[in-house]
C-alpha cells in the first residue's frame, strides 16, 4: 500500500510535468494549427540554457530566468517567425515536416556544441524525505507537484478569468469570427506561442533533475507530450491535462508491477488503443472537416 | 515522362549498370546500400508523396522485415520465400496499424508510426530469445540464387539493383494504373475526390500498406547486405533518415527517393571531415527546403526546366465551335 | 411518388452559431430547384449537410427514400448524387480527359479491378464524349490548372455529370463567369436535363440566371426556409425581398 502510494504521487509528480508539454502542444494546435513535432525538444533545450548561465556564473534562480528568457525569444518568437509562418503558407504537411527537422536539428545542436553526456541539473526541492501513511514522499515529488500545479492554475486563470485569456480562446475556436469582432488574432497566436515557450521551460526545470539533461531526452518527453494531448483529447486543453497526469500515473505503476524492460511500452500501447477505439480522446469533440 | 527526362533517366541508367567498372569494392558497396536505402525511400514515398500522410515507421518495417528474412533464412527457409514473408508481414502490419489512425483527420498516422517504431525497437531489443536482443543477430547469409551466388560484392550489387528496379517497375505500373490517378486526386484535392466516389480512405491505406511492404522488402535486402543486423539500426533515427531523403529528392516524384538516397548515401561521405555534423546540416537543409523548395530538388529541377523550356500555346477560342450539324 | 430528395428538419450548429435552423424540403424527380437567399443564410452549410461533408445535429435526409444522413461523401456519390463546388474544383495536375476518367472510375469496378484494369478503365470514349458535350474538344489533353476560369466551371459541372447521377447538386455553378460562358453553361444544364432526365438543386445568386433555369425556388435566411414558389412568385415575394433588403 505504501509503495503505491509513493509511485502514485511519484506518477503524478511526472504527470503533471506531461501536462504541462500536453497543454502547450494542444494550445498551438488550436490556435494556429501547427502540430509542433520539436515539443520534445523545447522541453530538452530549456535545461541546457540554464546550465550554460551556470556555468558562466549565475545562481540557480537567475539561470532559471535567463533560461525562460531565452526560451521565450528562441522557441516562441523566432520559432513563430522564422519557421511556423514562412511555413503555413505551404500547408500544414511542410511544417510538420520542418519541426521534425528541427527537433532533428536542436537534437544535434546540443550534442555538437553542448555535450553527448548526461548532465547532472539542479533540483528546485531540498533533498529531503517526508514520511507519511507509512510512504516515504520526496520534496522533490511535491515541488515538481506544486509548481507544475500551480503553473496549470496560472494558465486556467489566465484563459477562463481575464479578457485576454477569453480572446485567445475565442481566436483558438474560431479565428475569422475572432478577427471580424475586432480581437487582434496574429497576436493571439504569438501568446500562445509565448506561453509554449514558458510551459516548456517550466517543464524542462522541473524533470532534469529526475531525468538528467540528455540531448536524447526530447524523444520520451516528445512522445509523452503527443500521448498526452492525445488521450485527453487533441482539441482540448482540459484533456491535456487529464492525459498528462494518467500517463504519468500509468507509466510509473506499470513499470513497477510490470515489467521494466519494457517501461516505455505501456503508454505506447495506450496510444495505439485510444487512436484505435477513441480517437477523440477521453475528452475531445469529433471535428469535422467544411468545404 | 518527357524526352529530356527519358534522356535523363536513361543516362543515369547506364552510369548505375556501369558502376562497378571504375568504383573499388567500397565504392560497389555504397552502390548496394544506395539500392537498399532507394527501394525503402520508394516505399515511404508512396505514403508521403503520393498519398500526402506522414509515416515516421519505415525504418522500422525496414528492420521488421531484415530480421524477418535473417531468422527465416538462419531457420533453413530458401531466400525467395523469406523476401516474400517480409514484404508480407510488412504489409499486414501496415494495414493493421493504418486502419485506425486513418480514420481520424489530423496527422494521426504519424504519431501512430512514432509510437510504432519505439515499440518496435523495445521489442528488438528485449526479446533476446528471438531477435538476439542487443547482440542483433550476425552471420546472415548471402543468397545463391538459381545457382548464382550474391556473396561478392559487385555480384551482391547487380542483386540488389535487380530487386530496386523490379521493385521500381511494379510501382510505376501501379502509378499508371487508375490507381495512380486516384492518388493524384487525393494528393491535390481531396475533398473533390471524395466527392466523385473516390473513397480516400481507402487509397490512403493502401498507400500506406504497399509502402511499408516495400520498405520491409528492403530490410529484406539489407540483412544479407550487411549480414549482421541489430536493434539500434531501426530505431527512429533511420525513419527519420528516410523521411529527409524523401524530401530532399522531391516527395511525390517517382524519382525523388532516388535522388534522396543519393544524397543520403554521400553526404556523410563528403562530410566525414566533420562527420558528427552531418545530420545537424542534413536538417538545417530540409528546413531550408522546406521554406524555398518544399518540392525538393527534383521539384527545383522540374520548375528550372519549365520556365527554361516554356511553350506558348496559341490562343484558343474559348469553347469549340458549334458544329452545323447539330 | 418518393421524391428523389427529402430533407426532414434539418439543423446544424457550430458552437453558438445555427447556420441551419429546421429546414425542410423535397425534390421531385425532374425538377430543376433553386435556392437562393442572401449571403450567410446557410445555404452551403445546407448542401454540406445533404452531402455528408457535415453531420447535421437534427434532421434527416432521404435519397430515393433511403436514409443518408452521415454518410460519407463518396458513399453518398455511389448512391448516384453527384455536386459541383463554388470554390474548390477541379484536379489541376491531369488533363481535363484524366479529371472525367477519374470522376468515373470510381463508380465501376472494384479497387482490384482498378488495379490491374486498362489504364483508362475503359472511359476513354465516355470521357471524350463528355468533353464534347461541353464543347471542350480542343482542350482534351491540356492541363486543367491551365483552363480559363469559365473552363473550369464547365469541366466542373462534366465531371459531376460524368457517371450519370440521378442527383446534380450545384454550388454557385454561375459565379465569376462571364456572359457568353453563362449562356453555354445554361443551355448545356438545360439540355442535359432534358435528355438524361436529371434532378438538379442550384443554389447560385444571380437572380436571371435562375429564372431562366429553375422550375422551382426555395429561399433561406438566417438558416431557415422564408418561402418557396415558383421563380415569377418568389421575385415578387414581399418576405423575399425584406429578407434580401434588410441586410
Amino acid at each position: 500500500m505504501a509503495t503505491l502510494i509513493q509511485l502514485v504521487v511519484s506518477g503524478l509528480a511526472t504527470g503533471a510535468i506531461y501536462a504541462l508539454m500536453a497543454v502547450g502542444f494542444t494550445l498551438l494546435w488550436q490556435t494556429s494549427q501547427t502540430i509542433n513535432f520539436a515539443q520534445g525538444e523545447f522541453v530538452m533545450v530549456p535545461a541546457f540554457f540554464i546550465l550554460e548561465a551556470m556555468y558562466l556564473g549565475a545562481p540557480f534562480w537567475l539561470a532559471i530566468l535567463i533560461g525562460i528568457a531565452l526560451s521565450l525569444l528562441l522557441l516562441g518568437l523566432v520559432f513563430k517567425f522564422v519557421i511556423v509562418d514562412p511555413m503555413l503558407k505551404h500547408g500544414v504537411l511542410p511544417l510538420v515536416i520542418s519541426t521534425i527537422a528541427l527537433s532533428l536539428f536542436m537534437k544535434e545542436m546540443v550534442k555538437n556544441f553542448y555535450s553527448s553526456q548526461a548532465q547532472p541539473f539542479p533540483s528546485l526541492a531540498p533533498p529531503i524525505d517526508l514520511h507519511a501513511f507509512g510512504a516515504v514522499i520526496s520534496t522533490q515529488s511535491l515541488t515538481v507537484l506544486a509548481v507544475a500545479i500551480g503553473a496549470v492554475v496560472a494558465l486556467h486563470i489566465l484563459l477562463h478569468k481575464t479578457r485576454l485569456g477569453r480572446a485567445m480562446q475565442a481566436t483558438a475556436q474560431n479565428p475569422t469570427l475572432a478577427q471580424i469582432l475586432g480581437i487582434p488574432v496574429r497576436r493571439m497566436v504569438l501568446y500562445t506561442f509565448l506561453i509554449n515557450a514558458v510551459l516548456c521551460a517550466v517543464a524542462s526545470t522541473l524533470i532534469s533533475p529526475i531525468y538528467l539533461a540528455k540531448f536524447i531526452n526530447g524523444e520520451p518527453l516528445g512522445i509523452a507530450a503527443f500521448l498526452a494531448a492525445i488521450i485527453g483529447g487533441f482539441n482540448q486543453v482540459r484533456g491535456a491535462i487529464l492525459g498528462g497526469f494518467i500517463l504519468g500515473v500509468l507509466d510509473n505503476l506499470s513499470a513497477a508491477y510490470l515489467s521494466s524492460t519494457y517501461r516505455g511500452a505501456f503508454p505506447l500501447l495506450i496510444l495505439i488503443a485510444v487512436i484505435m477505439w477513441r480517437p477523440q480522446g477521453l475528452l475531445g469533440r469529433v471535428e469535422e472537416r467544411t468545404v | 515522362m518527357n524526352r529530356l527526362g527519358a534522356i535523363i533517366v536513361g543516362a543515369a541508367a547506364l552510369f548505375v549498370l556501369a558502376l562497378p567498372l571504375f568504383l573499388k569494392p567500397y565504392g560497389i558497396y555504397l552502390g548496394s546500400m544506395w539500392a537498399v536505402l532507394s527501394i525503402a525511400a520508394m516505399g515511404l514515398n508512396l505514403t508521403l508523396g503520393y498519398a500526402g500522410q506522414v509515416s515516421l515507421a519505415q525504418g522500422a518495417f525496414v528492420g521488421i522485415g531484415a530480421y524477418t528474412t535473417a531468422l527465416l533464412m538462419h531457420a533453413g527457409v530458401p531466400y525467395p520465400i523469406a523476401f516474400v514473408a517480409a514484404g508480407l508481414v510488412c504489409f499486414s502490419v501496415g494495414w493493421v496499424l493504418g486502419y485506425p489512425a486513418l480514420r481520424v483527420q489530423h496527422h494521426y498516422l504519424a504519431f501512430v508510426t512514432l509510437a510504432f517504431t519505439a515499440l518496435v525497437f523495445l521489442v528488438m531489443r528485449n526479446e533476446e530469445w528471438l531477435t538476439g536482443g542487443t547482440y542483433g543477430l550476425s552471420g546472415i547469409p548471402r543468397p545463391v540464387l538459381f545457382g548464382w551466388s550474391t556473396n561478392g560484392a559487385v555480384s551482391f550489387y547487380y542483386f540488389s539493383l535487380g530487386v530496386l528496379i523490379a521493385l521500381a517497375a511494379g510501382t510505376w505500373w501501379m502509378l499508371r494504373s487508375p490507381w495512380g490517378r486516384a492518388f493524384v486526386a487525393l494528393r491535390e484535392n481531396p475533398i473533390r475526390a471524395l466527392s466523385l466516389g473516390l473513397d480516400t480512405r481507402r487509397y490512403t491505406l493502401m498507400a500506406f500498406a504497399i509502402g511499408s511492404s516495400i520498405g520491409g522488402l528492403s530490410g529484406a535486402v539489407y540483412a544479407p547486405l550487411v549480414q549482421y543486423i541489430e536493434p539500434l539500426s531501426f530505431a527512429l533515427a533511420l525513419s527519420l533518415n528516410l523521411l529527409l531523403m524523401v524530401i530532399v529528392g522531391g516527395s511525390g516524384y517517382f524519382f525523388g527517393p532516388f535522388v534522396g538516397a543519393l544524397v543520403a548515401v554521400l553526404l556523410p561521405e563528403w562530410l566525414r571531415v566533420i562527420q558528427s555534423y552531418y545530420l545537424l546540416l542534413y536538417a538545417v537543409l530540409v528546413m531550408v527546403m522546406m521554406a524555398f523548395c518544399p518540392d525538393g530538388i527534383l521539384g527545383l529541377l522540374h520548375r528550372a526546366l519549365k520556365t527554361m523550356i516554356f511553350k506558348r500555346n496559341p490562343p484558343q477560342p474559348a469553347l469549340q465551335p458549334e458544329r452545323t450539324s447539330r | 411518388m418518393t421524391a428523389v430528395l427529402e430533407v426532414s428538419a434539418l439543423s446544424k450548429h457550430f458552437g453558438g452559431i445555427t447556420a441551419v435552423d429546421g429546414v425542410s424540403f423535397d425534390v421531385q424527380e425532374g425538377e430543376i430547384l433553386g435556392i437562393i437567399g442572401p449571403n450567410g443564410s446557410g445555404k452551403s452549410t445546407l448542401f454540406n449537410c445533404v452531402l455528408g461533408q457535415l453531420t447535421p445535429n437534427e434532421g434527416e435526409v432521404r435519397v430515393d427514400g433511403q436514409t443518408i444522413t452521415g454518410m460519407r461523401p463518396c458513399d453518398i456519390n455511389r448512391l448516384g448524387v453527384s455536386r459541383t463546388f463554388q470554390l474548390l474544383q477541379v484536379f489541376p495536375q491531369l488533363s481535363v480527359r484524366d479529371n472525367l476518367i477519374l470522376a468515373g472510375q470510381e463508380h465501376q469496378g472494384s479497387m482490384y479491378s482498378r488495379l490491374i484494369g486498362a489504364a483508362d478503365a475503359g472511359l476513354s470514349d465516355a470521357a471524350g464524349q463528355m468533353i464534347d458535350f461541353f464543347r471542350l474538344t480542343h482542350l482534351a489533353d491540356e492541363r486543367a490548372g491551365m483552363l480559363s476560369y469559365g473552363q473550369q466551371k464547365l469541366l466542373d459541372a462534366a465531371m459531376a455529370f460524368m457517371a450519370g447521377p440521378r442527383l446534380v447538386l450545384l454550388d454557385e455553378p454561375a459565379g465569376g463567369v462571364n456572359l457568353t460562358m453563362l449562356g453555354h453553361l445554361r443551355e448545356r444544364l438545360q439540355t442535359y436535363h432534358a435528355e438524361r432526365k436529371a434532378t438538379f438543386v442550384v443554389i447560385e445568386h444571380q437572380m436571371e440566371f435562375v429564372m431562366a433555369l429553375c422550375t422551382r425556388v426555395l429561399v433561406l435566411a438566417e438558416g431557415r426556409l422564408i418561402a418557396e414558389g415558383a421563380p415569377q412568385d418568389i421575385r415578387r415575394d414581399p418576405v423575399v425581398i425584406e429578407a434580401y433588403l434588410g441586410h
